[in-house]
């Protein structure tokens, strides 16, 4: 089923939290809502959710108008960050609580709850508190006690935010996996933009409020829509057309509009080609950062940053050449 | 896909939604319903009563009368001398008590906040009481020692109200003190502050609202305070004295409701003052403090151990001597034990003092329902609603026990209305320290509620669980231990509580308080104290149960 979102506005005390948002989710999709704190997307979860009416705008589920149903009549599930699993209930009641909600005999309760502890792999926990678990499989309890009632939607508030790194990639993986098998259409909210671009089908990128870009990961990395987007998903290099004309004018020919119509180059780090012995740019620092090293230059233009697989021979100081792509340069509006 | 989407599976829903809309109203008309006949009514007929004049037309003649006699301004000039001597001492003390407790390494601390604690297990009665046992002209100092003290007076009234005093002051100030973060001192230490400076240039700034917050609290239960200047006052008149004898010795109720109102203004006035402060001190609690850990220094913690041993060495002694004179034969001529004491026949007996459990069971059940469900209401109801009726709920501590008791006499006494059926029964008593009592309940329970995770109520609403499931399933459970406080604590307050109920007790229906009170006018004093030790027998039970009870909840979870 389909969820449309159309022309949502909400305010609190006169600050706009939403300023006419619309967007669709498709049947099966993961869809991230990405940006900020502050950029209102948990905001725009909770009111898909019903946990929050809208000022104006409808939210449409197959057709169907959910924007006055509540929240314990939209059949969704959801997950949030803390985690809130019921403490006075055990790992098994949790999972079941939303089937004996609706009614559903406790044969049929158990039979579900033992498949989907098998499913999130902690069948022996079943008789166990949510304080005896850990972060990871508290979570992974949450999940499954959303889906437990088969939700036409599901509803992720960052989800893995407050578990370590290592746990959180596991779970990510996880998540990813169910969704695929349970074709729960899914809209995540997150402000980790590695988590957006790994999990996602398409990002709903949003800024004060709006939305900025909606694209899959890799049309948000390589064609952001604006400075911010750019700026957003990774690191990039923003340079004003008039320093482009006059220290690499052959990326001109890529600007879609006149040059002084205030776009801004924006070419990523790892599109930034070194070579050595060349003269024109003075390597100034140069970081180790595991898997990449990162290396800032001093150009004419300003200061540039690139990137190199695993450990490099560049040292501080040196000089270089540089080399940019011309299809390695998109051109974002500087908002 | 259980759930089938249509508009006619909406509108359905619809109606369901409608019974939660229902149930949110009950739990929000029924105690506003019930604080507006209980508290606000009654103190609206007190404040027009006192504007009544003899003859029925509405007039100050009442208050110039007041104003005008020389043994209201006596009594405002004790009043007000009496309390301020009082919270000077009390804060005082509570902060050796309080410092020795959570800033030294004192052994036997549980002792030592037990021991301060006690006074709040007993009926204000029983310092007094404790008092002439101690220091009275039959004794124990005047007997072994042949000094004459002349304990009746202002000095009694002000060791008793001191002691009945110091819990909360201690209570108050040791939450400021618990509250500080040990970095601040490692970094005076770092900076080669002295301790006597770190004490003048931390501690003390980060304890003055706490300390100012103790104070208010001790001005307004000193200065209405009833049951402490009945017995140990003598012939110093207090304000709150002074209130009943208009009632009860003269009859002059109207007078009675004038000082009432009077009496009013410096209550109100402290308590709101204490919110300010109390705001001050607690609001901006910081998540990261770390907390301080003492260490061992033998020059500040010796003589902190003695100083706060000795504080609490006074309620042990007060409160031990009343109940070993219940079990003296001829108190303080002959000292061979008996239990002749207990066998109580004057006064109804035992009869009150199972009346007084019974209210203070139905005072416990109705009032923590009540708070309940009116702090669920107004966590969901609109703002422009919840404010007043919050403000409304933080009055009844600024009311004194004597002007509410004599609010419900003028609203309840009145043969040929409906509210007359009440007048004379358990119930109503129970209702009055419900009311009496509701500030401390209320924002217990407000407290407990803000501490339930939004995002716990939120997961079960999306899995369909409708207001009733969630309160049953999600907020009840949590909110376990928060409701037992608040029951234990209506319970053990009804239990001791003189000030509003004496008005309203009749020859049938009487509470242990009001024994105690007409045992020792009538000297039977022994008596008296058999009573008192029963009475304190039963709070001290259900203090060790609700501990009990918070433990097993402790560890359930």
């Amino acid at each position: 089923m389909h969820l449309q979102i159309e022309q949502v506005r909400k305010s609190f005390g006169g600050v706009t939290a939403l300023d006419g948002v619309s967007f669709a989710v498709e049947p099966r999709e993961f869809v991230c809502l990405l940006g900020p704190s502050g950029c209102g997307k948990t905001t725009l979860l909770r009111l898909i959710a019903g946990l929050a009416r809208p000022d104006s705008g409808r939210i449409l589920l197959g057709g169907c108008d959910l924007t006055r149903l509540p929240a314990r009549h939209r059949g969704f599930g959801i997950v949030f960050q803390s985690y809130s699993l019921f403490p006075n209930m055990t790992v098994a009641r949790n999972i079941g609580y939303g089937l004996k909600i609706r009614g559903d005999s406790s044969a049929r309760i158990k039979a579900r709850v033992d498949e989907l502890l098998e499913m999130i792999r902690l069948p022996h926990l079943a008789d166990r508190y949510p304080w005896q678990l850990s972060g990871g499989q508290q979570q992974r309890v949450a999940l499954a006690r959303a889906v437990a009632v088969d939700p036409r939607l599901l509803l992720l508030d960052e989800p893995l935010s407050a578990l370590d790194a290592k746990v959180r990639s596991e779970l990510r993986q996880e998540i990813r996996d169910l969704q695929r098998r349970l074709g729960i259409p899914t809209i995540m909210v997150t402000h980790d933009q590695e988590e957006a671009l790994t999990l996602s089908d398409r990002i709903v990128c949003m800024q004060h409020g709006r939305i900025a870009q909606i694209g899959t990961p890799d049309e948000l990395y390589r064609e952001p829509a604006n400075r911010f987007v750019a700026d957003f998903m990774g690191v990039s290099n923003l340079i004003e057309a008039e320093v482009i004309g006059r220290w690499a004018p052959q990326l001109l020919k890529s600007c879609p509009t006149r040059p002084d119509s205030g776009q801004l180059a924006c070419i990523r780090p790892e599109d930034v080609v070194l070579v050595p012995g060349g003269t024109g740019a003075r390597v100034s620092r140069v970081q180790f950062l595991g898997n990449v090293s990162r290396i800032h230059l001093e150009w004419p233009g300003g200061t540039l940053i690139a990137e190199q697989t695993g450990r490099t021979e560049i040292e501080e100081g040196t000089e270089m050449a540089i080399d940019f792509g011309a299809s390695r340069c998109t051109w974002v509006a500087n908002q | 896909m259980t759930v089938a989407v249509g508009p006619e599976a909406i509108s359905g829903q619809r109606r369901l939604f409608d019974t939660d809309r229902w149930l949110l109203a009950l739990c929000f008309i029924l105690p506003v319903a019930a604080l507006v006949i209980f508290f606000l009514y009654p103190l609206a007929v007190v404040v027009i009563r006192s504007i009544t004049e003899p003859d029925g037309s509405l007039g100050f003649a009442n208050y110039v009368r007041v104003l005008d006699s020389a043994n209201f301004w006596n009594a405002t000039a004790n009043s007000l001398t009496m309390t301020l001597s009082t919270t000077v001492l009390s804060v005082g003390l509570g902060l050796v008590v309080a410092y020795a407790v959570h800033r030294c390494r004192v052994p036997g601390r549980t002792v030592i906040q037990a021991s301060v604690a006690l006074p709040l297990l007993a009926p204000s009665l029983v310092q007094g009481l404790g008092l002439i046992f101690l220091l009275g002209r039959n004794g124990i100092v005047a007997r072994a020692s042949g000094i004459e003290i002349e304990i009746y007076g202002f000095w009694g009234l002000l060791l008793a109200n001191m002691l009945y005093a110091l819990p909360q002051a201690t209570l108050i100030i040791g939450a400021s003190l618990r509250s500080a973060d040990a970095r601040l001192y490692e970094a005076a230490e770092i900076l080669g502050t002295p301790s006597w400076r770190q004490f003048i240039d931390i501690t003390l700034p980060n304890i003055k609202f706490g300390l100012l917050s103790a104070a208010f609290v001790v001005f307004t239960v000193t200065i209405t305070d009833f049951g402490n200047a009945a017995t140990i006052g003598g012939d110093y008149t207090v304000l709150a004295t002074e209130i009943y004898n208009q009632v009860v010795g003269q009859m002059n109720f109207n007078l009675g409701a004038v000082v009432g109102i009077l009496l009013l203004l410096p209550t109100i006035l402290a308590f709101y003052l204490e919110r300010v402060a109390a705001q001050r001190q607690f609001g901006v609690a910081s998540e990261s403090a770390v907390p301080l850990t003492p260490v061992w220094t033998p020059r500040r913690d010796l003589p902190m151990m003695a100083a706060a041993g000795a504080i609490a060495l006074m309620p042990i002694v007060t409160i031990g001597i009343v109940i070993y004179a219940s079990f003296v034969r001829l108190w303080p001529y002959r000292f061979d034990l008996t239990l002749r004491h207990y066998s109580v026949t004057v006064a109804g007996g035992y009869d009150p003092l199972w009346t007084t459990v019974e209210i203070s069971l139905l005072a416990g059940l109705v009032g923590t329902a009540a708070l309940f469900a009116l702090g669920l209401a107004l966590q969901r109801a609109p703002r422009r609603l919840t404010k007043p009726i919050y403000f409304v709920c933080l009055l009844p501590a600024a009311v004194p026990g004597l002007v509410l008791g004599l609010a419900y006499i003028f609203a309840f006494n009145v043969p040929g209305t409906p509210l007359y059926a009440l007048y004379g029964t358990a119930v109503l008593l129970a209702v009055c320290n419900v009311v009496h009592y509701a500030t401390q309940g209320f924002l217990t329970t407000m407290t407990g509620l803000r501490q339930v995770p939004p995002a716990l109520e939120e997961t079960a609403t999306c899995l369909g669980g409708g207001f009733a499931r969630v309160v049953l399933d999600v907020i009840g459970p949590f909110m376990l231990p928060t409701l037992v406080s608040v029951f234990f604590f209506l319970f053990m307050r009804s239990m001791v509580t003189l000030s509003a109920v004496i008005f309203l007790v009749t020859p049938t229906v009487s509470v242990a308080s009001v024994s105690i009170m007409r045992l020792d006018e009538a000297g039977f004093t022994s008596q008296a104290a058999a009573y008192a030790t029963c009475t304190m027998a039963v709070v001290v039970a259900a203090s060790a149960l609700m501990r009990i009870s918070l433990h097993l909840l402790d560890r359930r979870r």
